[in-house]
């Protein structure tokens, strides 16, 4: 783990990426992505009637929230199916972002929105070649991971659980040997983030950052939510930071047992 | 001709084609005052393309704006 957060050579103060989705309204959103103290904000684009300025006000609240956090935005390419479709979809982004930054996401089942691993791989070669700066959302398999790092991506987020679900971790040992194995890459653990604890183990693991939505803008109150993401992903750094002990087989006292009163030799 | 903008059926009676500037306009005034992007037959359009890039009988045009995403 790095000293602090670092994609694609932009350092960060904060660990946590945070989306723009499913907040209660447009200012509930802005005040818990800045309680969360997040500089990375994620959004996406639709269709829609430009005179309809649905679309220009969430625009100009995101633009608020990136100059007010000194923050950078991540567009997404949500519900695409094809490296097509995410090519094009990216291009579009560029132009209105004016980023190269991208996080990509090529859905292969629209059940659990599984990644396409497949259409993945195509996608994020062309658009490397396009010189966008790719942050793909992928599932939790050791290969793909590896195969998306070969390819140029410098930052990797394996999912959790399935967007959405809040179900947390679903395969630890997964997500600790994508660590181990991959251990420059930056790794940015992606949906599926249900609660507090769930970001503390990943940041325990070793996890550079995590990138969340639902767990806040569904929380009762989005913004202390948004502060208590916030703190559990420092512990969690923290503890990761000052060496976590090995677990043992059997107990061992904490106390120290000489001189213990009452003593009675078995 | 029979064109589609964000999946809405556009009849001109008239055109050929039009660019893919007098299609926007077909669709919403001012088009420079927003923030939007095009794509024509699931291919992006960059904004210098808009007077030279044309749309033709069964060509659809997305226009897509910034919403919130994860």
């Amino acid at each position: 783990m790095t000293v602090s957060l670092n994609i694609y050579g932009q350092n960060l103060d904060s660990r946590l990426l945070i989306g723009s989705a499913l907040y209660p309204s447009p200012h509930v959103m802005k005040q818990a992505i800045l309680a969360s103290g997040s500089q990375v904000v994620t959004l996406s684009l639709k269709r829609q009637n430009p005179s309809e300025q649905a679309g220009q006000q969430i625009w100009r609240y995101l633009q608020e929230i990136v100059t007010q956090t000194n923050g950078f935005l991540l567009p997404n390419t949500a519900g695409c199916k094809t490296a097509a479709e995410a090519v094009t979809l990216a291009k579009m982004s560029r132009e209105i972002f004016k980023t190269d930054w991208l996080k990509l996401e090529v859905i292969g089942d629209d059940y659990n929105l599984q990644p396409d691993p497949i259409e993945l791989i195509n996608a994020a070669e062309l658009l490397i070649n396009a010189d966008f700066k790719v942050l793909p959302y992928c599932t939790d398999d050791l290969v793909l991971c590896q195969r998306l790092y070969d390819l140029g991506c410098q930052v990797i987020m394996p999912w959790a659980s399935p967007i959405g679900t809040g179900k947390g971790l679903m395969n630890p040992y997964n997500l600790e040997t994508i660590r181990l194995r991959l251990p420059d890459a930056t790794l940015i653990l992606d949906a599926g983030i249900g609660k507090p604890s769930d970001a503390c183990l990943a940041m325990e693991m070793g996890y550079d950052g995590v990138l969340l939505n639902s767990a806040v803008a569904l929380a009762d109150n989005p913004v202390l939510m948004a502060q208590a993401f916030s703190q559990a992903l420092k512990a969690g750094e923290q503890g990761y930071v000052a060496g976590i002990m090995e677990q043992r087989q059997t107990a061992h006292p904490s106390t120290p047992t000489l001189d213990t009163p009452f003593w009675h030799q078995s | 001709m029979n064109i589609h903008i964000n999946g809405q059926a556009y009849p001109l009676a008239h055109e050929a084609r039009i660019t893919v500037s007098a299609a926007l306009a077909l669709y919403f005034i001012e088009s420079q005052q927003s923030t939007f992007a095009v794509a024509l037959n699931g291919d992006f359009v960059s904004k210098d393309d808009y007077d030279k890039t044309f749309v033709s009988n069964g060509d659809s045009l997305d226009v897509l704006l910034p919403i919130q995403g994860g």
